[in-house]
Formats: structure tokens, sequence, C-alpha cells
């Protein structure tokens, strides 16, 4: 395929994808509730960055494309539009066009076994229907799958010589680990620097790093209200979005931190008024869901939890972390708590990278502080650090007394166990261990 | 495994391969020496030498099930881990004295975690491999096996000096050496020894003393070269390259060759990957040598990012240098890493016009029949 070929392909796929956006959005303006509005500022949030992106395409200004995990203050601090190269499946796997796209991972010849969410991405490289960057910043973790996805990345003709950097994450998360990553940070700006003539000023790193503690302060804030019984918001408001605020979009963004405070509001509001996080279906049972929502299929699935069995999601994998909040003395500080918050904190890494103590370790404390009745994991088929720990997943929720549930699922693909066999197994579950 | 190789070295081989506990194991334990498993290929094993014991790569070979390990890993892992957990959990392993694992892959780096939850082995470790070969990942690697290196000393009251360091490396290049001098038997027209005894002899490699194994191997070399114009492999269909994992299973191979594809060289980690490289023994630090050739200077695999148009390059050379007519790609079920390399492989040997043939496997060889037939058709899809 031509490059004029390739850049208007991944054009046109990408409006396909705001515009999707911008009719969940429409949707939403729909909703006369403190729970939409915040949706409705979320959606703008990310119909900008989207439309950042597409403006950089067709004016031919750089851009990078990159990942959540990859310092994204600094990316702000640049001032440097960027998307994230798994942004559909974690964004937009509800978008009408995903089983077809996932029928087309197939015919690529790609192994059904490899994660849907890396097999997206690979389908829309290959296929010139992503945005071909300035340049890449990778992922090296926390899985294989991320690995391999770099390589078939710069293996693609119409990306080969887009430069690449991929900081590399060490396997441990001792001070030395994350001096190292750090180093790897520092070299990740220079490279940016100097493939896309945006520089770092450090005044302004200090000043972004300033706003994203703000909103990591609130959201920690935030977490605290989840703590009440009952839970004023379950699986519809909260993590996901706040993940997506925090580090996908613009990361140390004053109207994240906004959006955080009206977050904390809503939620303050309803714990006042001893409001659950489901008006009609009273909370019964206190969930951990232990991984990625089921973005695929969330709407078939989450309210049905909620109604059916009064099961609400107090918690999640992406929404509770011990953030650490960024030294902002020096470059030196900044670099060292940019990296130890990338390497530690974030979703997925912090427990996938790794040894598997993050695994246990986050699950008795969140069992512990959010009173949970049940752990779910739901076993993502393409978690496969996750599934070989399955056991001593299920030994950490024996010993702490909590009951633990795993499924088998693709997050993103409900062709491989249909919804209707993941409520069959979940009603087992709960009727089994006598709860709701 | 059928085999017509007469030589008594061979067979010692060919024993070891197939079973866990061979007696060459048996005799180093009863002379009062001390045992350490490995995963993965990119473990220094030389640094265990140095420390006086003996590595030993682990395997699940002879394993039947995974009714224990079960309860630890699930049906979305890798066969590899979880047959040669389930064979620790059985207590095939008790012999070990120690247990290095390195980050290798999503399933293999997590056999750490589960035996230390389930196994009192008293040395247990996990090595930080880095996923790029650049030199800052040198610099890493080496404090790694620096502080492995602290670690066995302390705990096995030995002393690793530079010179134990170096004597391991020349002894263990000694034996790259040799198995090098095997390969090269493999680039005849008939060759003397077929892929799957050569897989036997590479394997056994890893589960000998280097210093009962490269006298071995020089007698097996010496057998052959006397078997010259006796014997030799005439009655193949293709020559064939394998690319892939984790593969220790002689079998798999001679299921291969037995539809008259005869496999004379290899990408896959008990092959080339180990040995066609040797390390520096003239570098200042034995420990930067070895991390240099751990990370920049073998040929890597899928884990390595930024490396694939070397491992590319590797794989085409050897093509060449072997006269290979088609290339077998073999994985296990569930390995990502060569899921996405066969991927770009595809694409390349299309580009190259060179047969490739992608196969997915269980660890315990199964559905003999159906690997039979697809080869016979690969076979015959190349005309041969």
């Amino acid at each position: 395929m031509e490059k004029h070929e390739v850049k208007q392909r991944a054009l046109a796929r990408y409006k396909q994808e705001r515009d999707w956006f911008a009719f969940l959005l429409q949707a939403a303006e729909y909703m006369d509730t403190p729970e939409g509005k915040l949706q409705v500022k979320m959606l703008r949030i990310l119909l900008e960055s989207k439309q950042n992106v597409i403006d950089c395409v067709e004016q031919d200004k750089p851009f990078v494309a990159a990942y959540f995990c990859t310092a994204p203050e600094l990316f702000t601090a640049m001032d440097l539009p960027w998307f994230m190269i798994m942004e559909t499946p974690f964004l937009a796997a509800s978008a009408p066009y995903i089983l077809e796209d996932l029928q087309g991972t197939e015919e690529l010849g790609l192994g059904t076994d490899l994660c849907t969410a890396i097999r997206l991405p690979i389908y829309y490289i290959e296929t010139g229907q992503m945005p071909v960057p300035s340049a890449v910043i990778g992922l090296l973790s926390p899985c294989d799958g991320t690995t391999m996805l770099q390589q078939v990345l710069q293996h693609n003709k119409a990306w080969h010589d887009v430069p690449i950097f991929c900081p590399d994450p060490p396997y441990k998360s001792d001070e030395r680990a994350i001096n190292y990553f750090a180093n790897e940070l520092r070299q990740m700006v220079r490279f940016v620097e100097k493939h896309t003539g945006h520089r770092l000023e450090i005044d302004r790193l200090r000043a972004v790093c300033e706003e994203s503690n703000r909103t990591y302060a609130l959201w920690q804030e935030y977490n605290e209200l989840r703590r009440a019984v009952p839970s004023p918001h379950g699986w519809e408001i909260g993590g996901p979005q706040a993940f997506g605020v925090s580090q996908c979009f613009r990361a140390g963004d004053p109207r994240c931190t906004d959006w955080f405070r009206q977050l904390l509001e809503c939620g303050e509001e309803r714990v006042k008024a001893g409001r659950g996080a489901n008006d009609y279906a009273p909370e019964k049972i206190r969930l951990l869901w232990f991984d990625i929502m089921p973005h695929g299929w969330i709407q078939e699935f989450m309210p049905w939890l909620e109604q059916e069995w009064g099961a609400v999601l107090v918690m999640d994998m992406f929404s509770n972390f011990p953030y650490t909040m960024i030294d902002t003395t020096s470059e030196e500080t900044m670099f060292h708590d940019l990296a130890k918050r990338n390497l530690i904190d974030v979703p997925m890494i912090r427990q996938a990278r790794g040894t598997a103590e993050n695994f246990s370790g986050d699950i008795i404390r969140m069992v512990k502080d959010y009173k949970i009745d049940a752990v779910i994991w739901p076993g993502h088929m393409g978690h496969k650090d996750g599934a070989a720990t399955a056991g001593i997943m299920r030994e950490t929720c024996r010993d702490l007394g909590v009951p633990f549930l795993h499924i088998g699922v693709d997050l993103f693909d409900k062709r491989y166990t249909s919804v209707d066999e993941v409520k069959a197994k979940v009603s087992e579950f709960f009727s089994g261990m006598g709860l709701g | 495994m059928d085999t017509t190789i007469r030589s008594e070295a061979f067979q010692t081989f060919a024993d070891a391969a197939g079973s866990i506990m061979n007696p060459a194991v048996r005799e180093w334990r009863a002379q009062g020496g001390k045992v350490v498993g490995y995963f993965c290929s990119h473990m220094p094993t030389e640094l265990l030498m140095a420390a006086g014991l003996l590595p030993f790569r682990m395997r699940g070979t002879g394993s039947e099930g995974t009714e224990l390990s079960d309860a630890y890993f699930t049906s979305i892992n890798c066969s590899f881990p979880r047959h040669t957990f389930n064979l620790a959990l059985k207590g095939d392993y008790d012999f070990l004295d120690g247990l290095v694992c390195v980050s290798s892959c999503d399933h293999v780096r997590r056999v750490y975690d589960n035996w230390k939850q389930a196994l009192p082995t008293p040395f247990l470790r996990i090595m930080s491999l880095p996923k790029k070969v650049d030199d800052p990942q040198v610099e890493w690697y080496r404090d790694e096996i620096n502080l492995l290196k602290d670690d066995l000393e302390q705990h096995f009251n030995v002393v690793i000096s530079d010179e134990r360091l170096r004597e391991a490396i020349r002894l263990r290049n000694e034996t790259r050496r040799l198995q090098r001098q095997l390969y090269f038997l493999r680039k005849e027209k008939h060759p003397r020894i077929t892929g799957a005894e050569t897989l036997a002899v590479m394997v056994a490699g890893s589960a000998m003393p280097a210093e009962q194994y490269n006298p071995l191997l020089q007698r097996l070399l010496e057998d052959l070269s006397q078997a010259n114009g006796e014997r030799g492999k005439t009655d193949y269909r293709a020559r064939l390259m394998i690319v892939g994992s984790e593969l220790d299973d002689p079998e798999y191979v001679d299921i291969i060759e037995n539809q008259g594809g005869l496999v004379v060289t290899d990408s896959i980690c008990y092959g080339t990957r180990t040995m066609w490289v040797d390390v520096d023994e003239q570098a200042a630090d034995p420990v930067e040598a070895l991390a240099r050739y751990y990370i920049q200077e073998r040929p890597s695999c899928p884990r390595m990012n930024g490396d694939q148009p070397r491992r590319e390059k590797f794989v085409q050379d050897l093509i060449q240098e072997f006269a290979v007519d088609g290339v077998i790609g073999e994985r296990m079920l569930f390995c990502d890493f060569w899921c996405a390399e066969h991927y770009m492989n595809k694409q390349d040997f299309k580009e190259a016009g060179i047969p490739f043939l992608q196969l997915d496997r269980e660890y315990i060889t199964s559905g003999k029949g159906q690997l039979m037939t697809r080869v016979q058709a690969f076979l015959e899809t190349m005309g041969k």
C-alpha cells in the first residue's frame, strides 16, 4: 500500500472512531444526572484528543503513538499530541465494527490464542487503518503480546521507517529498577525531541506534574468514598473513566483535574444521601472485578449483575493503586517518580509486569479496604501471566475467606465465551456461595 | 527414536535426553555435587559451573499429565511449564539444590512464583532479563549476574573467582565448538546424523557436567567421522530447518523425518541459538562478557525487541549454509512470542521464496497422525 493510501485509509478509520464517540456524546447529553454530566465531560476531552490527532495527520504536524504507561505527563509537558496504539480495544470495544475487525484479525493469519487487544492494533497497522505517526514510543510490558506488537509494527512496510523507542521495563521493582527505568525515560525524551522537534522544559514539566498530582490526590479521595456501604458508584462510572482521563488523554491537564473534582462531588452527594450505585437495585454483593472491564460486552453484562443479583462492582483492577505523588523538587526527582509511577503503580503493568506479589497484595488490600464479598478474576484469554497466577489468587482469597471465581473470557470478543455462559457461571457461583 | 548410529557416546546422550534423572546426574550427586535447575537459554550457566554446581535445564520429559500443576496454571498456559512444574510437584525434581528462573516469558516466569508457593527448594531466584539488546541492557544484566553471583557464593559457601569464571566460559565454549562441529556434519549431502539424533545430543548437553559431556561429544564426532562412507542419509525428500521455541523432544523431529523431511539445521533454543557464537574469553571482565553474550551477541529469541531483522538474517544465512529446502515453524500453543514471530517469518519467507509450514503443538508430542499429514502435505507442495 502506498503512503498516501495508508494516510487516507487510516484517517477514514480514525474519523469513524471519532464519530462513534461523538455519537456516544450525543446520547450522554440526554442524561440529566451528575454522572451523565461526567460522561459528557469525559467524552469531550476524548473527542478533543482524537481531533488533535486527526489535525496532525491532515496538516502533517508531529504526533506520536504511545501507551498509557509511558509517562504521558511528558507528552503533555512537551505539548505533543499522541494517541494510544491500543486505543480501540481499551476505549472503543463497544463500537459496532469491532466484531468485523476481530474477524479481520483471524483472516490475517494471526493465532486466535493471541490476545485480542494485541491482535486488533496489529490488524489496524497491517491493513493501513492506523495513523502513521512521526515517532513511536513502544511498550515492552506487561505481557509477551505487547512486546510482539512493537515488533510487528516495526516490520510493517508503512511503519518500517518510523523511528521507535521502547523504554525497557525491568522485571524487578526495587530502587535499582526505578533508576534504570528513569534513565530509559530520559532517553525517551531525547528521542522524542529529536524526532518531533517538541522540547521538554523542566518548569513546564513541573507544572504538569503538580497538576497530575492534584488529579491523583482527588482520585485517591474518590476511592475512599467507594468504601461506603452501599458504594456510591458501580461499574458505570469511576475507575475506567478515571484511568482514561488521567492517563490516556491529557495527563496533567487542569480539565482532567476538574473532571475528578466533579466525580468526587458526585460521589460525596450520593454517600451523604445514602444512595448506592443503582437506585433501583439495592447493593447485596460487593464485588472486586480483578481485571480490565469487559469492554466488548459490558452493556450486556454489567447492568445484569446489578439488576439480577444486586452485585455492585465496588472496585476493579484499573481503579485502585497506591499512586505515587511526583516530587517536583528537581528534574531528577520528577524522572524518578515518573519512572516509579509508570513501572509500579499503573494498572496491569503493576500486577503483570513483575513477580506475582502484587496480584495477591492488591487483592488482600482491596478485599479488606472495600469489604468485598466476592472476587471475580474473569481470566481474559490474553492474560497468560495472570492465568499462571490463578492458583495464587485462589489461595489468597481462600486465606481471606472470600469466594473467588475464575471464568475464562475474552474481554473484547463475546464469541469466546458467550455472555449467557458468563452469566450462568456467575449465577452458579453466587448461588453456590450463598451470596445475593 | 530409531537410530542407526553405532556409538556408545550417542547412546549415553540419548538416555540423558530421554529422562530427567540420568546416570551423570546420579553420579554427580553421589560424589556430593550439588545441582541447580534453570529455565531458559538466557541463563548464564557458566556462573553455576564456576560455583562448582551442575546446571540442569528444566524439562518435562516423561510427563504424562498436569493434574497437580493445574491447581496453579490454567488451560490458556503453555504446556511446557505445566508439565515441568507437574513433575516438580510429583517429586521428580527433588534432587535439585536450587532453581534459577529468568523472566523469559509470561508462562515460564510464573513457575518461579508458583514454585515459591509450593516447593521448599532451598535456593530459588529469578533474574530480570531485559527486553532490548542495547548497551544499558548489557549493563543491567551484568549487575543481575553479579547479584546472582553474590547469592550463590553466600548460599553455597563458595567463591566464584574471575579465574573460575574464565575456566567455566572456556569449558562451555568448548561445548559450543563441538556442537557446531556436529552441526557442520549436517551440511553434507548425505548427513551422518539426523535432526532427531542431533537434538538428543543437544538436550543431553544441558543435563550433564561439561567435563563429561565434552569428551563424549568428541568421541561421537570421531565415531561419526569413522563411519564416513558407510552411512549417511540418502533417502530423504527435502532438507528442512526448524525455527521455533523450546523443543526438547527428539521424537517430534523423528516424526517429521520419518515423512522424508531431513532436519539439517534449526533456530531453536536447544539448538543453534545456544551455541552458534562463543562468549569472549579475552574480555577484561568475564561477568560483562557473559552479559554481552547473553544480551547482544548470541542469536536472540523473539522476546528481544528490535532484533527481528538480525534474527531473520540469522535464519536466512543458515538456510543458505545448510542448503535448506523448506522451513518448519513450530511453536507451543499460547506462546505469543512465536505466534507473532512466525507471522513475520511467513511474510519474509514468502518474499524470499522459501516454503514455510507453521505448526502449533503441545509440549508432549501428541496428534502424531496430524503432524505426519501436515508434513507430508508440506513436502508435496514443495514438489518433493
